[in-house]
């Protein structure tokens, strides 16, 4: 199940700025790229996928059955 | 999936913070010794060259810097970036000693105007600051709920 969609910036005391996206599911971790570049008016100069990268949202549906026993 | 990124403010240039160094003689004979930096942002560079204890003189063309015995003049480039110049009894090692010593404070002044522009544009951008921490490595960490757009 995925969290609640955060973004973790740090920005270190030589100016550089490092991001994250967390538990942004599918391709809109990418719409954060342009988003980050606009606010920070900085240039991504490099960019890896997470752990997240493989995990998309899924629904798990319930089924509530009549077993009969035995 | 999600992403992680390292950004480069634009106030930055992505080279080294002191490099290209070069001495040479002036019409007058005196030694100039010049360092290329990486600073960009004329503000943040006077800001930085008062936090180094520098009397500082901003002109249209240059922005000139005294400390006690020392005298840089910094100069744009047609790249935008900021090279610093210093003449008299100042050898190339101090020159770098100096501009790393400036870029070290320019650093610090990027890095709190980075954070004023985030803790002001962030909510129009549909982000919520939850939390800050300065780090000890005085990086400041700022963790932002998403919000309107997951």
């Amino acid at each position: 199940m995925a969290g609640r969609p955060r973004i973790v910036i740090t920005v270190d005391s030589s100016g550089m700025v490092s991001a994250e996206t967390r538990d942004i599911l599918g391709d809109r971790c990418l719409d954060y790229v342009g988003v980050l570049e606009d606010l920070l008016t900085a240039t991504a100069v490099s960019s890896a996928y997470t752990a997240d990268h493989a995990r998309t949202t899924t629904t798990v549906r319930q089924e509530d059955r009549d077993v009969e026993r035995a | 999936m999600s992403i992680s990124l390292v950004l480069l403010p634009l106030a930055v240039a992505a080279v080294a913070a002191a490099q290209g160094v070069s001495a040479a003689r002036d019409r007058q004979g005196r030694m100039v010794c010049q360092v290329q930096t990486r600073m960009r942002d004329e503000t943040l560079l006077a800001a930085a060259l008062h936090d180094t204890a520098a009397v500082v003189s901003v002109d249209r063309d240059a922005i000139t810097a005294d400390w006690t015995g020392v005298r840089a003049s910094f100069q744009r480039g047609a790249d935008g970036i900021w090279s610093a110049h210093f003449t008299g009894e100042v050898d190339e090692e101090q020159a770098v000693e100096v501009v790393r010593a400036v870029d070290a404070a320019y650093g610090r002044q990027v890095q709190q105007a980075v954070l004023e522009r985030l803790r002001q544009q962030a909510p129009a951008a549909g982000l919520r600051l939850e939390s800050e921490q300065v780090t000890e490595d005085a990086s400041v960490r700022l963790v932002f709920a998403v919000e309107g757009r997951s």
